[in-house]
């Protein structure tokens, strides 16, 4: 008897020819997020095996691979070889176990067999094991609608037995759609943002603008925080820290007060382009939901698109704010965004920012200040650091 | 490096230090064991802990050591109440510290009556309002001798006068964390003292309790300091707190001398710029080592980087408060809000800082503004 995780997969089972594509990315994937821990990974009839785990590591290992894109759900399984007493002995005692754990009565038996030369049909081996622990199991009765435990037998190579279904991350496999490179402010949206692209099988990179001494180190610490918390999902993160005092400074001088945030954001942007383009990234992410604020109406939303030529992914758009925060409580970044260090600093804000722009005056308001070697500059100054879990 | 944040922490003395490393590398042994080489350290242990009682005019007997001034203060709370029957009323003052204030604001929850006394402008306890609070159900009272943001310096043997007149059973608890070995000794029935503060290293500190004063100690176990704080003593950190209040009391005088001279020459330099306000008492009347001011037209934390940068370290307020959004309490509590508390610096000296300093300081303080102030929040 050996215990050992098994591995459902979701959409890949829609690719047609590419389908080896995406599983050797799934298993690869699942390779990374197990770095340290000892085991053999298996794939064989749209099934991912992951075995030989040391008893210590298994619960650590399920609950990487539950953040795992592309797996559908996971189930700590029982192997025995198929011969039937050994299928009837395990059944006693993982619904031992369940009856111990959970104190729940009802049940029904879920038996497939992919092996058709078995000697009983999954009709039969339903009927059977059912029978036999209603037998044994006094308390127990049968519910075949709503049962309380699953108790699953797959006969394969070997008898597969278990009762749990652990559901997971979906999505795509990490690095199956290409790169895109995310903007981060240290608030609550850009990690949950960062995170719904990375589940489409993006790879990730990041940039993020600081405004030292106008916003704290910690601030800064912050941000790799966040994006060492994504990079549980999304893997190694390059994250560039790119320095905008300046740059800031100048548009505070030099534009029309109120287009202040919209400028800015524009010429964020354009940085967040270069980046993304000297990274081979072909989008840029970002954590803006409609209306949230002046600069994300679909106005202010229309200005900055303007600014690059890039695709924007903005997979928040349609949220509502409390949507968002959930979200982000249940990937795990909802406690490190609320940290009170001030990101994106509210010195420069305008009393009144303009909510309606238009794409022509915000072209000529920053055509007349010579941005250029400020962003020249900044990039030159940017600093790279490879978030990592 | 011009370093104005001595009420957050100080450097250690390198005399200290040695003391330390001493207690670590030779004088090892735990002054619990019965041979004779620990023996000895255990005696050097209470020597020392005369001498640092001696200081506020205690009894050897009186002094508990603790991990510091958090310890210290937490134990004085629950190490009195547990030592009580019945519930209380609690009255301290909205300006204490994090470890005075959140522990007893706690125990409203547990049906003791919390009462928080206001305080005047400069930051100094506002008597009237402690003594309207005075009742016969009062048990526990927890004043600071010197407050850690302002620098205002309570009448603490006023205030006990007051306790015991108007509450004999009430114990008088005091943080003297900002205070001890620097200001004259008060009286009172218990004091926190901490000794990162004074040139000592981090995690020592004792807690004084008067003879006659129903105590029942903090962490239980082997029985150490008299059975009142168990586990094992920290002979380097205590030893090194006495090297280092020895050496500060050898020159006390001049100590305090120099520090009121550095801060009476950065508040006359600072007092020369636009839109500046002192905050808490005149200088003579508060700690001649600590200084608070505002600079309008300015969020104090993006001042405090700017002057990082110049090589000047200060704080926007006590280090405990620094990690918690929002509002100053301190500053709030003596009514000062808005743009002037947004704006607020503290600095606060020791004897190693020097008058150059404090001219370097206000010159970079003055650059720094000129050029933070062009970005005014709008």
């Amino acid at each position: 008897m050996e215990k050992i995780i098994l591995v459902r997969y979701t959409e890949i089972h829609l690719k047609g020819l590419n389908r080896p594509f995406f599983e050797k990315k799934l298993i690869s994937n699942m390779k990374g997020a197990l770095r340290g821990i000892s085991c053999k990974i298996r794939h064989e009839q749209g099934r991912i095996y992951v075995c030989s785990i040391p008893e210590q590591s298994f619960d650590d290992a399920s609950d990487r691979l539950t953040r795992v894109f592309g797996i559908h759900s996971i189930s700590p399984a029982y192997v025995v070889d198929k011969e039937w007493d050994n299928v009837v002995s395990m059944s006693y005692e993982l619904m031992g176990r369940e009856l111990e754990r959970s104190g729940k009565t009802s049940f029904k038996v879920f038996a497939r067999r992919s092996d058709k030369h078995y000697f009983m049909n999954s009709d039969g081996i339903n009927r059977e094991i059912g029978h036999l622990m209603l037998e044994k199991f006094p308390q127990l009765h049968v519910d075949i609608h709503n049962p309380e435990i699953s108790l699953c037998i797959e006969i394969r190579d070997s008898a597969y037995i278990y009762c749990e279904e652990i559901p997971c991350a979906n999505g795509m496999p990490i690095g199956s759609s290409g790169k895109a490179t995310l903007l981060i402010s240290g608030g609550i949206d850009s990690p949950v943002a960062g995170y719904m692209m990375a589940k489409r099988g993006l790879v990730l990179s990041a940039v993020h603008f600081y405004s030292y001494p106008y916003t704290s180190e910690r601030a800064r610490d912050k941000v790799i925080d966040l994006a060492r918390l994504l990079s549980r999902y999304a893997g190694p993160i390059r994250l560039f820290l790119v320095p905008f005092t300046d740059i800031q400074m100048k548009i505070y001088d030099e534009c029309p007060e109120k287009e202040t945030t919209v400028i800015m954001r524009r010429l964020m942007m354009k940085i967040a382009e270069r980046i993304a383009l000297s990274e081979e990234a072909r989008a840029l992410i970002t954590g803006e939901a409609l209306g949230q604020v002046a600069s994300q109406t679909l106005e202010s939303l229309c200005v900055t698109n303007d600014a690059v030529s890039m695709p924007v992914f903005r997979p928040l758009i349609g949220f509502d704010k409390d949507e968002i925060m959930s979200l982000a409580r249940k990937i795990g970044t909802y406690e490190t965004s609320i940290l009170p260090y001030e990101d994106c600093c509210t010195v420069f804000v305008p009393k009144h920012p303009v909510t309606r722009p238009e794409v022509a005056d915000l072209r000529a308001s920053e055509a007349a200040v010579d941005f250029e070697p400020m962003i020249e500059k900044a990039m030159e100054e940017t600093e790279l650091i490879i978030a990592s879990k | 490096m011009i370093y104005f944040d001595n009420s957050a922490t100080t450097i250690v003395l390198p005399e200290a230090a040695d003391t330390a490393i001493k207690y670590m590398r030779e004088q090892y042994f735990n002054p619990a064991a019965a041979y004779s080489p620990a023996v000895s350290v255990e005696r050097e242990v209470n020597a020392a802990r005369s001498r640092l009682a001696s200081y506020i005019n205690a009894d050897a007997g009186e002094l508990i050591f603790t991990s510091g001034g958090t310890e210290s203060n937490n134990m004085a709370l629950s190490g009195s109440l547990a030592a009580r029957r019945g519930k209380c009323r609690i009255i301290t003052s909205a300006v204490e510290h994090p470890s005075v204030y959140e522990p007893i604001l706690a125990m409203k929850e547990q049906g003791y009556d919390v009462v928080v006394v206001g305080v005047d402008t400069t930051g100094r306890i506002r008597m009237d309002e402690l003594s309207a609070a005075l009742n016969a159900e009062t048990g526990y009272v927890s004043i600071m001798h010197v407050n850690n943001e302002s620098g205002a310096i309570n009448d603490i043997d006023a205030i006990y006068a007051m306790v015991k007149k108007q509450c004999p059973d009430a114990v008088f608890h005091v943080d003297g964390v900002q205070a001890y070995v620097k200001m004259p000794a008060v009286r009172c029935d218990m004091y926190s003292m901490s000794g990162h503060k004074l040139h000592a290293p981090k995690g020592v500190g004792a807690l004084y309790v008067r003879n006659g004063v129903r105590f029942k100690g903090g962490q239980r176990g082997g029985g150490q300091e008299n059975n009142l704080r168990s586990g094992t003593t920290n002979v380097p950190g205590i030893m090194a707190l006495d090297t280092a209040c020895s050496i500060y009391m050898e020159k006390h005088d001049v100590n305090i001398a120099n520090m009121l001279a550095v801060k009476r020459r950065l508040h006359s330099n600072l007092m020369r710029i636009r839109d500046v306000r002192l905050n808490g008492p005149e200088i003579e009347n508060a700690a001649p080592y600590i200084l608070n001011i505002s600079f309008l037209g300015v969020r104090g934390e993006v001042l405090l980087h700017s002057l990082m940068d110049k090589g000047v370290l200060v704080s926007t307020g006590s280090a405990c408060a620094a990690r918690h959004r929002g509002k100053n309490r301190i500053l709030s509590s003596m009514g000062i809000t808005g743009e002037r508390q947004d704006g607020a610096i503290r600095f606060s000296f020791s004897p190693f800082n020097t008058v150059a300093e404090a001219d370097n300081a206000a010159q970079y303080i003055e650059e720094s503004l000129h050029q933070l102030r062009r970005f005014r929040r709008r």
